[in-house]
């Protein structure tokens, strides 16, 4: 973009006609409309950066920056390892600095809740599911940004955008998914005289009950507040057997159903028969794996850091990598759906170095970066883009197809509704999960969902 | 007074200002001070603004309006506060009895003469000194139906059945109460302890010449003598238990299905998690006006005995 001493010179010539003239007052208008235009469009920073971003680049950071991103312990530390490799590298190559701060997934939000409301903190934070729209008042527009990569990168995951999208602009770019498939004993599956994973609901209970009849291992799935595993797991079920917790225009609740009823039901049988195990209602994620590595379940639903810890970390001794294999969703009689866990990258407005943040960003996103960041983390995530989305371990390793594979069948806490603050706070009571367990424990299927339909009432349609 | 003060005076730098600093009151006020300024800093103005969030509609990131009473009123039809409220009274209640009954016991225990005493005193405070997310996530291991030790033990060598601690309402709630048990005896113990050593010996003389039992010992000497400092623990310990979230958010996080939510816990839900932090002002203020009482109560007793 010219700026005031391209038009000053440029002025200052004598020689004056009325094509110039028409011309230089046409250059004037220009510079005085252009910024805000690109300002609403993004390319301004508006933080203590000087320069304006050009339109259809991505922004250069500013030598002497220092950003801070704020994310999780991935389940998988060799990503991890990975990303702080990344990050100083590309401190390095550019003279800023660049810190990755971790913490526990679970204390990811009470962090990034304290940041948004002291309104300082973090330069970039990583979003699990639907945080943009919870704290849609704290990120940055990076419509213009996300524009950029998608031009680059492809096509966004339909998951990915609608969680970064909030009232059509983009407060988040899309990172990564952490897809959740079944990881299994084959050998305890043989035990049990069963040859093929199970494929449907239905299938799952025979499994259970052929296990069950072997006083074998039990399949086992979190019925507690686990944010993850809890969450990927009973989601779908209602939304096999067609429940849905409300309308697709995100203002009645639906909850209340025959469809709603079929999957509850089901998960009453099975649960009462002793087809899954009986001791999940306070799980949270991490107890799952350590139910497995301890040989004590037979299956369980999972990001792919059971197997990765089987199969690819040594420290730990392959105790059952010979016998572990992973599996994807089971469908229902209505369909087969998926959730997975979800991340996102928001740039803060409070920020000073946005400009930093985003060419950050978009370096983790290049995609020989992305690759060997889905590379080191063996399987367990995958990318959001369209270019993204075929990393090697995924061909070398035909075991961590599943995990691909449910990728394509993602959906989000409250689908069909779009995400927003109320289907976040569903998610966050663990309304759905609780009306599982509580018809698991009670037997009682139609007072579960209606305690379910009364607390989503209070959700979507009397909020305060 | 001296040459120096004179000189001083003379000089007009001890008048009537500084020789104000020889009274006592303003000057008792005066070093209070600094002390206020902290309170109010670090404890008024948290306190006044959670008030202040609560009767408002903000919401993380957003400071929102004054809505009154509305967030309170909102609240009176949630099933989850309505059953997180209960809890906590439970949960303080008889935890309270529990610390109280066998913090004393210990006291009195500790209280004799017996081989490596200092040493027992000091490994009996681990509870209370190793950081509570340790602790209780160590009880989590030992309450999990799937790895229980307690279960291993109850089943290979007492021959009972095994308990889901963790899973059902019921026992998740005791599974609390265990915990906050196990980990708060110490800290009544060791108070306790100190209150007893102050006891002068010379008392429990006189009454064992008079012919007095033990247990009258106990009733008419060590009670009346341990009161103000019992009295001061207890309502410590009830503020601090009504109040509790580390150990219910790491043991249980609500679960099964809420059932295990105290109000803090639900606080955070609501206020943190969900982002409706006018809401979790409500909720966590609501047993405020009850504990002033408590606490108003327990003062204005142990002044008017005094």
């Amino acid at each position: 973009m010219a700026d005031i001493r391209d038009i000053t010179d440029y002025l200052a010539k004598d020689d004056w006609s009325r094509r110039r003239f028409l011309q230089a007052t046409g250059l004037v208008a220009a510079t005085i409309t252009a910024g805000p235009i690109l300002e609403a469009c993004g390319g301004s920073t508006g933080n203590g950066t000087s320069t304006t971003t050009a339109v259809g680049t991505i922004p250069k950071p500013r030598a002497g920056a220092k950003i801070q991103l704020l994310q999780w312990n991935s389940f998988v530390p060799a990503a991890d390892a990975e990303i702080k490799r990344q990050a100083a590298e590309f401190s390095t190559a550019n003279n800023v600095t660049v810190t990755i701060q971790t913490v526990s997934g679970d204390q990811l939000q009470p962090k990034t809740a304290s940041a948004v409301e002291a309104g300082s903190g973090p330069d970039i934070i990583q979003m699990q599911y639907g945080w943009p729209h919870l704290y849609d008042t704290a990120c940055l527009d990076l419509t213009e940004f996300v524009n950029i990569l998608k031009a680059q990168l492809g096509t966004v995951n339909a998951v990915n955008d609608a969680f970064c999208k909030v009232g059509g602009k983009y407060l988040a770019t899309p990172y990564c998914q952490v897809p959740n498939a079944w990881s299994f004993r084959t050998d305890y599956w043989g035990q049990a005289g069963l040859t093929d994973f199970f494929t449907t609901w239905d299938e799952l209970a025979s499994a259970g009950k052929a296990l069950k009849s072997k006083s074998l291992p039990p399949i086992a799935v979190s019925l507690g507040h686990a944010y993850g595993d809890a969450i990927t797991m009973w989601y779908p079920v209602l939304w096999d057997f067609g429940g849905r917790e409300v309308s697709s225009d995100g203002k009645k609740v639906t909850i209340n159903s025959k469809e709603t009823l079929a999957a509850v039901n089901w998960a009453i049988d099975t649960f009462k028969n002793q087809y899954i195990s009986q001791n999940t209602l306070s799980w949270l994620d991490p107890d799952n794996n350590q139910a497995y590595h301890s040989g004590l379940i037979t299956a369980t639903l999972n990001g792919a850091s059971i197997y990765i810890k089987e199969v690819y970390t040594t420290a730990t001794g392959h105790k059952y990598a010979a016998v572990t294999n992973n599996a994807g969703m089971p469908k229902g009689p209505k369909g087969l759906e998926s959730l997975n866990l979800i991340f996102n990258h928001a740039v803060m407005k409070w920020t000073q170095e946005a400009d930093t943040a985003k060419a950050f960003i978009a370096y983790l996103m290049q995609p020989d970066n992305y690759t060997k960041w889905l590379n080191a983390s063996v399987g367990y995530n995958a990318g959001p883009f369209q270019k993204l989305t075929n990393a090697d371990i995924f061909n070398t390793d035909p075991k961590l197809k599943p995990f691909v594979g449910v990728v394509a069948t993602g959906k989000w806490p409250g689908w069909p509704a779009q995400p927003s603050k109320a289907t976040s706070q569903s998610q966050v009571q663990f309304v759905i999960v609780d009306m599982f367990a509580k018809a698991c424990t009670s037997g009682d299927a139609k007072g579960a969902i209606a305690d379910a339909e009364q607390k989503l009432k209070r959700i979507y349609e009397t909020p305060v | 007074m001296g040459a120096a003060v004179r000189g001083l005076e003379a000089r007009g730098l001890m008048g009537p200002r500084v020789r104000i600093l020889d009274r006592e009151a303003p000057l008792g006020y005066l070093l209070l001070v600094p002390l206020l300024l902290l309170l109010g800093l670090f404890l008024a103005y948290p306190f006044l603004f959670g008030i202040w969030l609560s009767v408002t509609n903000a919401q993380i990131g957003d400071n929102g309006h004054f809505v009154g009473a509305a967030n309170y009123q909102y609240e009176r039809s949630d099933t989850v506060f309505i059953q997180s409220f209960a809890n906590t009274i439970t949960y303080t209640a008889v935890t309270t009895v529990f610390k109280l009954g066998l913090g004393l016991l210990m006291a009195l225990l500790l209280n004799q003469v017996f081989p490596a005493q200092r040493f027992v005193r000091a490994a009996l405070l681990l509870p209370w000194i190793i950081p509570s997310v340790l602790s209780t996530l160590a009880w989590r291991w030992m309450f999990d139906p799937t790895f229980s030790v307690v279960n291993w033990v109850a089943l290979h060598y007492l021959h009972l059945p095994s308990v889901n601690w963790l899973g059902t309402t019921s026992t998740a709630l005791v599974s609390l109460m265990i915990v906050n048990t196990w980990r708060g005896i110490p800290f009544y113990g060791i108070s306790f302890l100190a209150g007893l050593q102050t006891i002068p010996t010379e008392l429990y003389e006189a009454a064992r010449v008079d012919g007095a039992t033990r247990f009258q010992q106990f009733r008419q000497i060590t009670l009346p003598m341990l009161r103000p400092i019992l009295v001061v623990v207890l309502l410590l310990s009830t503020i601090l238990t009504f109040g509790d979230f580390t150990l219910p958010y790491v043991l249980t996080n609500c679960a099964p299905y809420n059932s295990t939510c105290v109000l803090s816990t639900w606080a955070f839900q609501i206020g943190v998690n969900g982002g409706y932090i006018g809401i979790g002002a409500a909720i966590s203020l609501v047993l405020f006006p009850l504990l002033s009482i408590i606490v108003a109560g327990v003062l204005i007793g142990l002044r008017s005995r005094d």
